[in-house]
């Protein structure tokens, strides 16, 4: 009796995580590992043979100036998605969280974009852009500016950055209410007394007590724009023109699938997965530490 | 150092609710006001129409004799104390009890001072550098009130200070209030829904129902003369007793049957339903031979200093209780005689629940109610 008793309460457990194992395990961590022999190798294209090659994938990648003109591309397309996003969430939030009558109502529909997929976002934008038939860029010839992101390297990260911020703008913004609705009222009535205006009462009083969840917005928006924007660019620009907007995630698809060069395309991934988790090691730690109250 | 007038003041929210009917208040320099009254009886709403967090319907609020309905709280020259003490918990707390003179543009060489003056009045020092998060509830409590301090305003609020601590350290910071408002001579208009944080606090008490001011006056004279029922009932512990009576040339009928020969003549119509009030420490326990009630003992609680007994008239329904003091070996079951303190009677009208007029001379009344 004891001893089945016992041997129930080891397989139980075991049962029940095991879905999540196993998926983990071919969908995560089979392939991270297949990235990681990979990257290692140099096949041909066609798959016939491959020379180890140890880390001269990794060394020919970091002296490559077209790579490190990627590293550029995504942090700036990253920093502009975050900070676009994060900066209009709030201001939405902040304006919600006054709203009385029909609060629902506008946190509904601001709500609403997330559940867009970004491809169908990115192509939604992509039409408003486009120069011949899109109505952003006719409104803009209105002004007498020609746009075209064909050719403008600065005008398609426009495009691809507002095609990723719009979509995010409303997860950031479910948090952003959420933690200003957590504020007590009367910490506001407070500094009202206090003497500080609506401006100061949320730079002095609302922003510094939303700082743990810009914060985490703040990792979670750079992951979003480094790792899940694949489909906006893919869907838009295709990287171009002339490279201006080939994220590196972007330049694993094509140096892969499209050059066929598999090695080189298992150590980017290789080197994204590091930078991954160090943006995960950074955001627990600062999670830990920012909880100031 | 200033006054606070309030008058005609009404509060009517968007959906047709209206939570203060026709408050009238005139406030004294250096005076501490007391609103009491049960949850949603409009005490809060009132003191943040002062303070400016709600707006007034209709009425005029005035502060030194200026109307200042229209402005913000800031140029109230106000401080309040909230009952969550609402502290900036990202500043440490000389931060939040200097942000007020920061907002007014002050040096911060003057700012510190006056901050580490408060704090040592407050016996807060060795906790300037330290963050809301660091306090326990009392010394928080502290800072709230320091925050208020050092601003030195024409007004001091308080909102339900003290509702969120504990017992003994409610008795403590109560003491406190009252030597600093004291000391200070601010005006202050103080919240609660306690009635003995009322009765001590109080230079004057605004007992609150619905809305309405049900009297205003000294803490004593609504006790010894509540105006209405509702007054009667709040305020006390354990609350007044109340029989249903009625009166005949000069006798007042008991429920039980018994009567009483009333101490001065009352000027009702024969067979009026009337409410007597007394107070638990007004019945007297007595020999059977003299006692106007006899009470079925349910529960007795002993205080230590007094006791406490609950019961019944045979056949009614109402519970009563008797405070006397010391201990008496009372039980569950015994029947009690009791006897009431004439001089100490209340009686009501049943239907419009207020005092009736009885035989004392105007001057010796407390303030009519509603002034």
């Amino acid at each position: 009796m004891h001893d089945k008793a016992v041997f129930q309460h080891r397989l139980l457990p075991m049962v029940l995580i095991a879905p999540q194992l196993i998926v983990t395990l071919i969908f995560f961590i089979w392939p991270a590992g297949q990235a990681i022999y990979q990257s290692l190798f140099i096949e041909d294209a066609f798959g016939f043979s491959r020379d180890f090659v140890g880390l001269d994938n990794f060394r020919y990648l970091l002296t490559d100036p077209e790579y490190w003109a990627s590293v550029r591309v995504t942090f700036m397309f990253s920093g502009l998605v975050a900070l676009s996003a994060m900066a209009l969430a709030l201001l939405l939030a902040a304006m919600a969280d006054r709203v009385i009558k029909g609060a629902t109502g506008y946190k509904t529909l601001l709500i609403w974009p997330y559940a867009v997929a970004p491809v169908v976002a990115a192509v939604i934008w992509w039409l408003m852009f486009n120069p011949s038939i899109g109505i952003v860029a006719a409104f803009m010839e209105l002004f007498g500016y020609r746009w075209n992101h064909y050719i403008n390297g600065g005008e398609a990260m426009t495009v691809v950055v507002i095609a990723s911020a719009w979509k995010q703008i409303s997860y950031n913004f479910i948090f952003f209410l959420a933690g200003m609705q957590a504020i007590p009222r009367s910490l506001i009535e407070a500094a009202a007394i206090d003497g500080a205006g609506p401006v100061r009462r949320f730079w002095q009083i609302v922003f510094p007590l939303l700082s743990p969840v810009a914060f985490f917005l703040l990792v979670v928006n750079v992951v979003y724009a480094f790792f899940e924007t694949f489909g906006v660019i893919h869907a838009t620009t295709l990287g171009g023109p002339g490279n201006a907007t080939r994220t590196l995630v972007y330049k694993v698809y094509e140096d892969g699938f499209v050059g066929l060069d598999m090695g080189s395309s298992a150590a980017q991934s290789v080197i994204l997965m590091l930078l991954v988790i160090g943006l995960t090691v950074l955001q627990f730690k600062f999670i830990e530490k920012r909880v100031q109250y | 150092m200033a006054t606070v007038s309030l008058k005609n003041i009404k509060k009517v929210y968007g959906n047709g609710l209206v939570a203060i009917h026709d408050l009238n208040l005139d406030i004294a320099d250096g005076e501490l006001i007391v609103l009491v009254g049960p949850s949603g009886c409009g005490k809060s709403t009132s003191l943040r129409m002062v303070a400016g967090l709600e707006t007034i319907s209709e009425g005029e609020l005035s502060i030194d004799g200026v109307r200042v309905n229209d402005r913000e709280p800031a140029q109230r020259d106000i401080a309040m104390v909230f009952q969550n003490y609402a502290l900036y918990p990202h500043m440490t707390v000389a931060g939040n009890m200097g942000y007020g003179l920061k907002n007014q543009g002050m040096a911060k060489a003057e700012i510190r001072q006056k901050v580490e003056a408060a704090a040592r009045m407050l016996e807060i020092e060795p906790l300037l550098s330290r963050k809301p998060g660091q306090l326990s509830g009392g010394q928080r409590q502290r800072v709230a009130m320091g925050r208020a301090i050092v601003r030195n305003p024409k007004v001091f609020l308080f909102d339900e200070p003290l509702s969120n601590l504990d017992a003994k350290l409610r008795v403590q910071m109560r003491i406190e209030i009252k030597r600093l408002q004291q000391e200070f001579g601010t005006t202050a208009i103080y919240v609660t829904h306690d009635q003995v944080e009322a009765m001590t606090l109080a230079d004057r008490l605004v007992v609150m129902n619905d809305g309405r001011v049900e009297q205003v006056g000294p803490p004593l004279a609504l006790y010894e003369r509540p105006a209405t029922r509702f007054v009667a009932s709040f305020l006390g512990s354990p609350g007044m007793n109340f029989l249903s009576v009625t009166h005949d040339q000069g006798r007042l009928y008991l429920p039980d049957g018994r009567s009483l020969a009333l101490p001065e003549p009352i000027e009702v119509a024969p067979g009026q339903a009337l409410t007597l009030g007394v107070r638990p420490e007004h019945l007297e326990i007595c020999a059977e031979a003299d006692a106007d009630l006899v009470l079925e003992v349910e529960i007795v609680e002993p205080l230590g200093a007094d006791t406490l007994v609950y019961g019944r008239l045979p056949g009614h329904d109402d519970l009563m209780v008797v405070k006397h003091q010391g201990k008496h070996g009372e039980a569950r079951g015994d029947r009690v005689p009791l006897r009431l303190d004439r001089e100490r009677l209340h009686l009501f009208d049943a239907d419009t629940r207020r005092r009736l007029p009885d035989g004392v001379p105007d001057g010796a009344r407390p303030p009519n109610p509603g002034v």
